[in-house]
């Protein structure tokens, strides 16, 4: 028996499968562009592939992200908030705070002991200190996004950005470019930045320990660097870390198989607790 | 069956034909030379410029009516125009942009005001939106102004000597306006009238108590609620609650509610966002969601405490009246309150809805949120748009706040019973 998630994000769409035994057993990654379906067939198929299974060996799928409504084959949806605690409890068990940042949202969530969401907080309607952040930071910079850990590694000292807009940074950028700084040390100081921000939201939701750092943004070790510093503490980052909402959604999935739900699949897709007739 | 449920809609109907009367009486003022006053919602006298003859316009209730009618983003767009920032409130810009399209709005037309009468003055926006309408209209200004309530179970004598004395001279400025003397006896008529309708409308907000609750005080209480802030003081209006009190008597007995399985009980706090007020009823309904007390019903005037207006009494109970609505109160009190409604209602969370372009009464929202969450434990949502501006709401963001916080929820009450409440 297999359970599949497929967590279909702003900039990216993720597909985890987990077998019987809750072993993760693949997992696909796959740019969103404009047709949100596609996206989440071929994430779920490059899934699949992987795992050199077929779509009638999935038992359960269920849809997370923001296009989690448009997921064709999804017998269920669930958001991502539940679906990274679920997930990030999955990996770090002791988890009792998660920091979630993806394209262009920032989310912190405080759970409990067994992944229920305690409280949650999200950046307001802008996507100031995301991925898309430093995307717009990486671009000016002439940089690939996964390089901007490793030069910032490089840096003496972190200059103070100010601006946490995602357009108005490349102006700050350029400025600072424009004075002969070191990239090294913008970017160290746009990580600093961003990594402010992010426990500005932490603080809201209440900081627990463990603490644990999911989405596209985990993967960029400069972040993690400030955001261990300025915390003071030591954040749990898996290596599948753009993966954990996904993983969340296969547990999901996982669960209701166990539970014997059948696969709807071709037929209308439900949310997680709804009225029946709601939509 | 048809029998058993004939009271079912009335509240909805009978309130839309007063407030279409209302506004034809408002359309017809400059041809009967009927004298209109213009005011605010908000702890508002009405009554006594009602016993002067005044027909009154409420401009928040006609930004809110070009919200629902989705017309107030063309009014906004116009306020902006005339060099108003985005920053500025949405209520504000709405009436602007109204007054500046020759009052003419989905309501019909609305008279220039012989009278402004700054009723509330807890937000400043409030005393510069009448300010520019004087300047607009050349209309007379009376600013009253109403000491905020900060802290204490009651309000100060010298802070209500202080409100009565400004109605005395407000009383000679009507009187001067209309020709019409000052009638104390005609103003306790009209506050009895006042009295037996918030009599029955405190019943129908108590009657959220109920399991099933068989009135959601919030998306229904704002059309229920219509009469008793923009006619209060008028027979009518006492009518208006006899009848809805009857539809909600039915939905008692038959166990009916507005949404057909009751599986979660909130507390509101802050205004609907009224250009977008359906998709957001209805993200809450697909829940099973009942808000069973609310506090912006009680922007006009709390009456679920005890208050009533006196007719015996009539401008010391109206300055009581005024100094004591939702929005005139500090944050110590409106958290007072909410706790009690949760308490009282038997909540199983708070939502609160801020306003972006509401500074004001937004500011302590997050200091709410905090004390609910981490003091009470007390699972509490906080989503942000707007009352008026269209351009705030993100349904998409909304959407998953509102689905995450009820799968919460629903996973709590899977995993058992909340920690520390019943």
């Amino acid at each position: 028996m297999l359970a599949a998630g497929v967590d279909v994000g702003s900039t990216t769409t993720k597909a985890a499968l987990i077998d019987e035994n809750k072993r993760v057993v693949a997992l696909a990654l796959v740019d969103t562009g404009a047709n949100v379906v596609r996206a989440a067939e071929r994430a779920l198929h490059t899934a699949l592939t992987q795992a050199k299974v077929e779509e009638w060996d999935v038992a359960y799928t269920v849809g997370t992200g923001y296009g989690r409504y448009r997921v064709p084959f999804g017998d269920l949806q669930v958001t991502e908030i539940s679906c990274h605690a679920k997930g990030a409890n999955f990996i770090f068990p002791a988890t009792r705070t998660i920091l979630d940042m993806g394209g262009q949202d920032t989310k912190a969530i405080r759970v409990g002991p067994d992944a229920e969401v305690k409280d949650f907080c999200m950046n307001d309607k802008c996507a100031a200190g995301t991925g898309r952040f430093l995307e717009a930071a990486a671009e000016v910079l002439g940089l690939k996004l996964e390089e901007l850990g490793e030069v910032s590694a490089r840096a003496k000292k972190s200059l103070k950005i100010t601006n946490v807009c995602t357009v108005f940074v490349e102006q700050e950028i350029v400025m600072h470019l424009a004075r002969g700084c070191p990239v090294e040390e913008i970017l160290a100081g746009l990580h600093w930045t961003i990594a402010g921000r992010s426990i500005g939201l932490l603080r809201r939701v209440g900081l627990e320990s463990e603490i644990t750092f999911t989405g596209g943004v985990a993967r960029n070790s400069g972040v993690v660097r400030a955001l261990s510093e300025r915390l003071g503490a030591r954040l749990n980052v898996a290596p599948e870390s753009q993966h954990i909402g996904a993983i969340g959604a296969a547990l999901f999935a996982w669960e209701r198989a166990a539970h014997g739900a059948v696969s709807q699949r071709n037929n209308q897709s439900r949310a997680l607790g709804p009225v029946p007739g709601g939509n | 069956m048809a029998e058993a449920y004939r009271f079912q809609g009335v509240g909805r109907d009978l309130q839309k034909d007063l407030l279409g009367q209302w506004y034809q009486r408002l359309e017809n003022a400059p041809r009967t030379g009927t004298p209109v006053a213009y005011l605010f919602i908000s702890g508002n006298i009405g009554e006594l410029l009602r016993s002067f003859g005044f027909e009154l316009v409420f401009p928040e209730v006609n930004a809110l009516q070009c919200g629902v009618k989705k017309v107030a983003g063309d009014f906004i767009l116009k306020a902006e125009d005339l060099g108003y920032s985005s920053d500025v409130c949405g209520y504000v810009k709405n009436d602007i942009g109204l007054a500046a399209s020759g009052n003419r709005g989905p309501f019909g037309t609305l008279p220039k005001p012989d009278l402004l009468v700054c009723t509330y003055s807890g937000c400043n926006t409030y005393i510069k939106w009448f300010e520019a309408l004087a300047e607009l209209y050349g209309a007379r200004l009376f600013m009253l102004d109403v000491p905020y309530r900060r802290t204490g179970e009651q309000e100060l004598q010298q802070d209500r000597d202080y409100v009565v004395a400004q109605l005395e001279q407000l009383a000679e400025v009507c009187a001067e306006l209309t020709g019409r003397p000052y009638n104390p006896d005609h103003l306790s008529e009209l506050l009895e009238n006042s009295r037996q309708a918030e009599e029955l409308w405190v019943n129908i907000l108590h009657s959220a108590r109920h399991r099933p609750s068989p009135f959601d005080a919030y998306f229904e209480a704002v059309f229920f609620m219509a009469p008793i802030y923009v006619l209060r003081g008028m027979p009518e209006c006492v009518e208006y609650y006899r009848a809805a009190a009857q539809e909600i008597e039915e939905r008692i007995t038959h166990r009916l509610g507005p949404v057909s399985e009751e599986r979660f009980r909130i507390v509101l706090e802050g205004p609907p966002p009224w250009p977008h007020f359906r998709t957001f009823w209805e993200l809450f309904k697909r829940w099973g969601v009942c808000c069973v007390a609310s506090t912006y019903s009680k922007v006009g005037g709390i009456w679920d405490f005890g208050f009533r207006h006196d007719p015996s009494r009539p401008l010391e109970s109206l300055a009581e009246y005024a100094m004591n609505c939702y929005t005139n109160w500090g944050w110590q009190l409106r958290r007072r309150m909410m706790e009690r409604y949760v308490k009282d209602y038997q909540a199983d969370a708070l939502v609160i809805h801020s306003v972006k372009s509401c500074r004001s009464f937004s500011v302590g929202q997050a200091d709410v949120r905090e004390y609910f969450t981490k003091e009470c434990d007390l699972p509490t949502l906080f989503v942000e748009s707007d009352l008026a501006d269209p351009r705030y709401f993100a349904e998409a963001q909304i959407r998953n706040r509102i689905d995450a916080f009820f799968e919460a929820l629903e996973h709590r009450r899977v995993a058992g019973p909340h920690p520390g409440r019943a």
